[in-house]
């Protein structure tokens, strides 16, 4: 039997030298916003920062972000699996997701995820073969002023977008390297 | 657009979010003022403001700090509500990205009436690179012109201000699950009492206040003006001050708009929106978001405060107001609706999981011409029996829409059912 407050060993890291330098420094500026007692509190920001390198979030990544804030595997599981911005598996270099929800609906939200699944020749929650983009519905992104609102790489809004609009956005982002370094 | 500006008073200006742009309109003259009387009054001046909570809830901010400041447990805190994912609802971010300092003054202030300090906004994730970027430079500015840190303008007041931000998921609106995540957890609402300005309920177990984007913005206003002159500005009773309505839908002009507590609706369409867009006839009204029970076109002289919407069955909620016309057809957006809250459900009580996405189940099969009579009933019926029932709100912002979408335009169903 194991006994209670056995800690893990060491967990290797997931990341490149490179990506290694900048989690550090991300994750120190995190750990830094709560109490010493209480740096159990930055999972959320340390598994953004992860997938933030790697593009999604690995059974490695997981487990490595786990072991910095002696946080059990479960544990993370359960957060990673709770929140829709953690990929679970890899996606697209570049991730577009359309709002759904009642006020993009009402301005014409449907037909750019169908347009979007027709350019792209996907379903919405696929990946292109090439790995370039993937197509998600999305819940109500708070731009519901200039609907329909569109939300890129998780983090970028596009806004009052029209099927014209949203061709020049896939081919202008089909030249652009993605934001992570994807797998 | 006619009416007191309070809140988008420098929203004209290219750079509105500026400190500069601020300061020369008033910004950061409450906080002195505030610091030089004792916490203890500046609630009292809340109280006597009638503000009363723009999340959603409306409770009055005043009672709550008070709640707060009667527990003996310390550390206590202060924790934004930066969530913003009602659908309809885009007005946290409008103040984000616009007045970020008016923000960040009302909630120095507000830490100092509760006696906190180390105060979180939690952002929803999606805001990271644009309205909490902006907020992240407000607040590296006012650390840098001594508003936030140590002995803040030499008063002997300290205080910490972090922003972070979630990682997608509706729920952590709800203010425990809100604190659950900010622990690092799953986002499940938390069993009350012990309510979150308790000691045993709040964030890592102390006393906190949980109060929402807007409802701190106006604490400047509130010092400036006093408690008794803000209040008046709102045009019912118990309702003071100016609130954002968020605008979408089928109007002219959509967009964040200042308006006195209580306008009535149909005055925020004509006035503000500039009506209805060409060729559109108002069908129906979302009041406070979309857990809002739905409106018809014939009740938008409502006004719009907490107390009248309550009274009618409704809700003034996030000040999210959507318009919607003829072209829609009601069962159609409930169908749109209930998905959302089938997908937002935390899973955690079993008439919400089940129930939210039983009846995303029924609407999906009406809407595709599959459905029944009884179908609609069973809408109906199931809405009832989910509320009250679960640890949150959001089943209960589920049955809402349910159960008013079909009493107001029941048509709409039985053209699309058999029997």
């Amino acid at each position: 039997m194991i006994p209670l407050g056995t800690k893990a060993g060491p967990v290797a890291s997931p990341f490149s030298p490179d990506q290694q330098k900048r989690f550090q420094e991300g994750f120190a500026k995190a750990v830094a916003k709560y109490p010493p007692e209480r740096r159990r509190a930055a999972l959320l920001p340390a598994l953004h920062l992860a997938q933030d390198e790697l593009g999604w979030l690995s059974e490695p990544a997981m487990a490595y972000v786990g072991s910095l804030l002696d946080v059990p595997p479960v544990r993370v599981r359960e957060v990673a699996t709770f929140y829709t911005m953690y990929h679970l598996e890899p996606v697209g270099r570049h991730h577009i997701g359309v709002c759904n929800s009642i006020s993009c609906w009402s301005m014409g939200a449907p037909l750019i995820l169908e347009h979007c699944a027709q350019k792209l020749g996907i379903h919405p929650g696929e990946t292109t073969r090439d790995g370039v983009f993937s197509l998600e519905e999305v819940a109500c992104l708070a731009a519901c002023g200039a609907a329909p609102a569109v939300l890129v790489n998780n983090f970028t809004y596009v806004e009052g977008v029209t099927p014209q609009s949203i061709d020049q956005l896939i081919d202008r982002l089909r030249g652009e390297p993605g934001k992570t370094m994807a797998p | 657009m006619a009416g007191p500006r309070i809140l988008t008073v420098d929203w004209d200006q290219p750079d509105s979010f500026a400190l500069e742009t601020y300061k020369a309109s008033g910004g950061y003259t409450a906080l002195p003022k505030a610091l030089k009387r004792k916490p203890q009054e500046i609630v009292d001046e809340v109280v006597k403001s009638n503000l009363r909570g723009r999340g959603g809830a409306g409770f009055p901010t005043g009672m709550k700090w008070n709640f707060v400041r009667k527990e003996t447990s310390f550390p206590k805190y202060l924790v934004v509500n930066a969530d913003e994912g009602e659908p309809g609802t885009f007005k946290d971010r409008e103040i984000l990205m616009m007045s970020p300092h008016m923000f960040v003054e009302g909630t120095i202030i507000g830490c100092y009436a509760i006696d906190c300090h180390l105060t979180y906004v939690y952002c929803r994730g999606e805001f990271r690179d644009s309205a909490m970027q902006r907020l992240q430079a407000a607040i590296d500015e006012a650390y840098q012109a001594g508003y936030l840190g140590k002995n803040i303008l030499k008063s002997g007041f300290d205080l910490e201000m972090h922003a972070v931000f979630g990682a997608g998921a509706y729920i952590c609106g709800e203010e425990t699950a809100l604190l659950e995540s900010l622990e690092g957890r799953k986002g499940y609402p938390r069993l009350k009492p012990p309510f979150p300005a308790n000691a045993g309920g709040g964030l890592f177990k102390q006393p906190t206040a949980v109060n929402n984007v807007e409802t701190l913005a106006n604490l400047p206003a509130i010092v400036n003006l006093g408690g008794d002159e803000f209040s008046k500005i709102g045009l019912v009773p118990k309702n003071g001050g100016t609130r954002l309505f968020a605008v979408s839908g089928h109007v002219k002009k959509t967009g964040v708009f200042e308006a006195p507590m209580g306008i009535s609706f149909k005055a925020l369409l004509d006035e503000y929106c500039g009506g209805m867009r060409e060729g559109s006839t108002l069908k129906a009204i979302i009041p406070g978001g979309s857990s809002s029970a739905i409106m018809t076109a014939a009740e938008a002289d409502w006004a719009s405060d907490f107390d009248t919407l309550k009274a009618k069955k409704t809700m003034a909620g996030s000040g999210a107001v959507v318009y919607l016309d003829q072209s829609v057809n009601m069962a159609h957006a409930l169908a749109n609706v209930m998905r959302f809250y089938a997908h937002e459900s935390c899973g955690q009580c079993t008439p919400c999981r089940e129930g939210t996405a039983w009846l995303s189940r029924l609407l999906d099969k009406i809407v595709a011409g599959q459905g029944e009579k009884t179908d609609v009933d069973n809408v109906h019926q199931i809405a009832r029996q989910m509320e009250m029932k679960t640890i949150c709100a959001l089943a209960d912002g589920a049955a809402m829409p349910a159960k008013s979408y079909i009493e107001k335009f029941r048509a709409d169903f039985d053209a699309l059912v058999r029997g």
